[in-house]
């Protein structure tokens, strides 16, 4: 059995980033020395150094930490491209817990060994997650899929996130305020994921309403046989992403299942108002017919209602081309805010209605395809610009309601993977924008 | 009756927050004579020493008898010993607790009250070790690989105090501290860049 050790204590973890810390100043003395002598050197160098050293750190911790190397591979707009590939593979590996605990935690929580309770079990994991791994287990007749979270997760994610923070001021170059706001936002929500009959609850009840959604599949979970730590469900067949292109899958079936996928979030964003906020390849299976198998519900994103009558009402061109609603609803997302003064007032929001435009393209079109790169491109070059105007940057307080953060990194998932899949979707406007009208428009005039 | 006795013992000691004082009360309330009460053990102190042994034992049969156990590695072994000693210790956690709070040396030395365990546990210890060495998972070195089973008696100890003190929900920290610690002995156990260290250690030392 190989595993890596594991920094356990606090100390010892957060002795890990101080040494994170340390190399990254390194890597920028590096750089700059580089730099005297070959003045063409670009940056590209020096962020790839400390996407390296940031994920060799941030690997060597499970849990919340891994959790946050995903939040961030997911914000592709604000970091650098080095960062992000390096990011996406934490995705995926950490080190198995061994059988005797898996056996020891059935124990605690069932009385019986998972030996008793299934027909078969297998003690060696098919799958990591990040806060816990995946085992086959076969019950009459039938193959489970049975997720256990490793102990302590929900324990160590304060202290964790904590330690993340001095490395995401640098990553992020946002302001010990302003970070707080959105950390505590993660905070709620990766807690929330630790509690197994949380997600159980939500499984059944988003995939009971999106039953109806065509080539869309979701599984059958088992009560019996959930606790706080651990999930039971049928196994699922399909492939992740990587693994489905390799299968070379026809236009039409790309289509199909970028559709599907397209129309989970559609309907849960606009009639369900609580989403799965966690669009990244993991969690969705790609079957060779078409159909898409959605895993995972541990992250859900509840929309308040006001905040989706702002948020979405960006997407309705009547209502964009309206300036006085475009500023009142940028003064309730806490985009702008009173204090600021006409002329970053101004700088903000035209860049505002710019990321805006281009993030609504796609609702502009009946059929949008996501294969195009050229448009994926155009959103990384705006991500990095807004990300460096200074406006933004010297601003004291945040930018942008908490609830957005979720929201906004389920959209970029959902884009990025429609992108790799090359898919083209049917995009448009649908029966929710009339709402959304009538609320901007026909309440305030 | 041993086991009985032994009950007796445990409740007595946590209704009236102290151990029984002496051989001849302790049979009294057990409703005995004190001359019967040696053909199970030889005082208080022996009885108190078996409860523990008791309990190691218990865990160690049931993983014995466990289905995957067969297949496990030592690693494994030892691994599932350990939760499943510390899942018997639970029903009584607070006459644990009582004893600790009496006498709990600082590591590495023990109360008196684990030498009978001390002794079943060394035992089974070294059969998993021999597994472990016969089949190459721990590193053969000479002298020092006797000594393997008293580092996995200090990672027990360790283990015992630290579920003691442990207030986590579930006690998932040492869950936790199970699997690192006993992941840590197996690892420095095995063949490792100790191994290159003692190797370059002897080479200086020659050398010099």
């Amino acid at each position: 059995m190989e595993q890596n050790s594991i920094p356990s204590s606090k100390v010892e973890r957060a002795m890990r980033f101080v040494k994170t810390g340390a190399q990254i100043g390194g890597n920028y003395i590096k750089h700059y020395s580089k730099k005297m002598v070959d003045p063409s050197l670009s940056k590209d160098q020096l962020h790839e150094d400390n996407a390296t050293d940031v994920y060799n750190a941030l690997s060597e911790l499970k849990g919340s930490a891994l959790k946050v190397a995903q939040m961030l591979s997911m914000e592709k707009n604000v970091l650098p491209r080095q960062y992000t590939n390096k990011f996406q593979m934490a995705q995926y590996s950490a080190p198995p817990l061994s059988g005797p605990l898996i056996v020891q935690t059935f124990v605690k929580a069932f009385g019986k060994t998972p030996h008793d309770l299934f027909d078969t079990f297998n003690l060696k994991a098919s799958n990591a997650a990040s806060i816990g791994q995946v085992h086959e287990a076969t019950l009459n007749g039938k193959k489970l899929a049975i997720k256990i979270q490793y102990p302590g997760v929900a324990e160590s994610i304060k202290s964790d996130l904590k330690m993340v923070k001095p490395i995401a001021f640098r990553l992020l170059d946002m302001n010990e305020k302003e970070l707080d706001k959105y950390i505590k936002e993660v905070e709620g929500k990766l807690l929330e994921e630790t509690d197994y009959e949380l997600e159980y609850k939500r499984s059944v009840e988003i995939s009971t309403l999106c039953a109806t959604i065509p080539n869309l599949v979701f599984t059958k979970y088992y009560q019996e046989f959930t606790t706080k730590r651990v999930l039971a469900m049928d196994w699922l067949e399909g492939f992740h992403l990587d693994e489905f292109l390799k299968t070379n899958p026809s236009q039409e079936i790309r289509d199909r299942v970028g559709q599907a996928m397209w129309d989970f979030y559609d309907y849960q964003v606009h009639v369900h108002k609580a989403v799965h906020a966690d669009p990244h390849p993991g969690n969705f299976l790609m079957r060779e017919d078409g159909t898409l198998g959605v895993i995972d519900f541990g992250c859900v994103k509840e929309i308040p209602e006001d905040f989706y009558y702002n948020y979405f009402a960006l997407l309705v061109p009547e209502i964009m081309k309206d300036i006085s609603v475009i500023k009142r609803i940028m003064l309730q997302q806490q985009i702008i805010s009173k204090d600021d003064s006409e002329q970053t007032q101004q700088i903000i929001t035209d860049a505002f209605v710019r990321m805006t435009n281009l993030l609504r393209t796609p609702f502009d079109y009946e059929v949008f395809d996501f294969g195009d790169n050229t448009y994926i491109d155009k959103i990384y070059a705006l991500g990095e610009e807004v990300s460096k105007m200074d406006e933004l940057k010297k601003s004291k307080e945040g930018r942008g309601s908490q609830h957005a953060l979720y929201i906004n990194r389920t959209y970029f998932g959902l884009y990025s993977m429609l992108n790799v899949l090359q898919a083209r979707v049917n995009t448009g406007l649908r029966d929710w924008a009339k709402p959304l009208v009538q609320y901007h428009l026909a309440a305030y005039n | 009756m041993k086991a009985t006795l032994i009950q007796q013992y445990i409740t007595h000691t946590l209704e009236h927050n102290q151990t029984p004082t002496s051989v001849y009360q302790f049979a009294k309330a057990a409703g005995m004579e004190e001359q019967a009460f040696y053909n199970y053990f030889s005082g208080l102190e022996a009885l108190e020493m078996s409860i523990y042994e008791q309990w190691f034992s218990e865990a160690y049969i049931q993983c014995a008898a466990s289905e995957p156990w067969n297949g496990y590695s030592a690693r494994e072994k030892v691994l599932a010993v350990f939760y499943t000693f510390i899942e018997t210790l639970k029903p009584n956690r607070s006459f644990v607790k009582f004893l600790k709070d009496r006498d709990f040396k600082a590591l590495p030395k023990w109360p008196s009250y684990l030498n009978t365990l001390r002794e079943v546990f060394i035992d089974k210890m070294k059969s998993i070790i021999h597994e472990g060495l016969d089949s190459k998972e721990l590193a053969e070195r000479k002298y020092i690989d006797e000594k393997y089973v008293d580092g996995l008696w200090i990672n027990f100890l360790f283990i015992l105090k630290f579920w003691i003190e442990d207030t986590s929900n579930g006690f998932e920290k040492t869950d936790a501290a199970i699997e690192k610690s006993v992941n840590l002995a197996m690892d420095l156990m095995g063949k490792s860049a100790l191994d290159a260290a003692l190797d370059f250690g002897k080479f200086l030392f020659q050398n010099r």
